[in-house]
């Protein structure tokens, strides 16, 4: 694999494929392709979809490069948020799930996993800190973040008031930021090869 | 609608299309929630890295690329900035045009006219054209995809004029050419006139 973009910053990268710059998309999915399939794959439970909704992303990564702002935020988070929004849009149109029980399907299995260390380490990371949270407020985030469920589908069917689903989803978010904000743990990139 | 508290679900894509929109107009008239959103946001997006992440088929990587690579082919980036920075260079031409017509006139007929295609995954288009002149009174431009081998088919209006886009009608097949005509108003029924003023092939 070509890393000779390895020592820039995913931003630069972004520039780059502002540029048409191919090498510099193919860093990109190098570094968060893996992440991005498990998380669409976590919401879609469908290789097929998940590899459709990974696809739409980068390429709207490809497309949209020059209107991406660095000052308003991280690369990672802006392509980790068009995957998530494709994923969702997806599995809210599988009619299946409609009938889906609340259960949010079990996590794969790590087992037999070759997994790098850096990504074991931010699984950890994020897996403690939500389990630092209160049962109602972890429920709200998972169900929504890797269930696809809006705030009113989860309304309705944990039977609470949408101010309720709302503010477990606000207060929730606040304090899992609090919790991987501790200094020197900052999720940032850092080659591994 | 209170928007402020809409944030965290926003940031985790738990709103409904038509929630989401409502709260993204709001977002561009509120400040604090564009610092609020960033925060969140970025916190909602650690989650993806909280779940197991089996490897993608090594297929994947390659496709993008492959798609990528096809569609920048034919594509001018499409860049905001300098499209405004075209645009006000033209609206400054109209405008020296009135005080010295002649030399405005020189630097017209040296305009090369131009034309990209953007094709999506779904193999949908839109075109970029600039250099054309706005069509005359009752005509049109008119544009069509020809698949390889196959008659033309029309594609959408477009009046001219220093820069147009238009997101063509129907799908663009691979190696078809996509061709703009001047027809007349209302667009040629049993197609194109005249050759092409116009023309690029997709792959």
């Amino acid at each position: 694999m070509n890393r000779q973009l390895a020592h820039l910053s995913d931003e630069a990268l972004v520039a780059l494929a502002a540029r048409s710059e191919q090498t510099a998309l193919a860093e990109l999915y190098d570094r968060y392709g893996r992440t991005a399939y498990g998380l669409a794959l976590r919401v879609l439970r469908d290789p097929v979809l998940a590899e459709d909704a990974v696809q739409e992303a980068f390429l709207a990564v490809w497309r949209t490069a020059s209107r991406f702002m660095p000052e308003k935020g991280r690369a990672s988070t802006w392509i980790l948020t068009l995957v998530h929004r494709r994923a969702v849009d997806a599995v809210r149109h599988e009619q299946r799930r409609r009938t889906d029980s609340l259960e949010l399907a079990a996590e794969p299995s790590v087992e037999g996993l070759e997994e790098d260390a850096w990504l074991r380490l931010q699984r950890e990371r994020v897996q403690t800190a939500l389990r630092h949270l209160p049962d109602a407020q972890r429920e709200a985030l998972e169900l929504a973040y890797y269930g696809g469920f809006s705030q009113s589908e989860l309304s309705e069917r944990l039977g609470q008031p949408l101010g309720t689903i709302k503010s477990r989803m606000f207060t929730g978010l606040s304090r899992l930021r609090e919790e991987l904000g501790e200094p020197g743990t900052e999720i940032s990139w850092t080659s591994t090869t | 609608m209170d928007f402020h508290d809409l944030t965290a679900a926003y940031a985790l894509d738990a709103l409904a299309p038509d929630e989401a929109e409502a709260y993204e107009r709001h977002l561009s008239q509120c400040e604090e929630c564009r610092n609020e959103l960033a925060e969140l946001g970025e916190t909602a997006a650690a989650l993806a890295f909280g779940t197991v992440a089996p490897a993608p088929p090594p297929r994947l990587r390659a496709v993008i690329l492959e798609q990528a690579a096809a569609e920048r082919t034919n594509v001018v980036p499409f860049l905001q900035r300098r499209w405004v920075a075209r645009g006000m260079a033209i609206a400054a031409a109209a405008a020296a045009c009135i005080v010295v017509g002649l030399a405005v006139a020189l630097s017209q007929s040296n305009h090369t006219k131009s034309l990209s295609v953007a094709v999506g995954p779904n193999r949908t288009a839109t075109i970029q054209v600039s250099g054309l002149s706005t069509a005359p009174h009752g005509k049109t431009y008119e544009a069509w995809i020809i698949p390889a081998g196959s008659t033309p088919r029309p594609a959408g209006l477009f009046a001219g004029g220093a820069n147009s886009m238009l997101h063509l009608d129907g799908t663009v097949p691979k190696n078809a050419v996509v061709a703009v005509t001047l027809e007349r108003a209302g667009g040629a029924k049993n197609g194109p006139t005249m050759a092409p003023i116009l023309s690029a092939t997709v792959s």
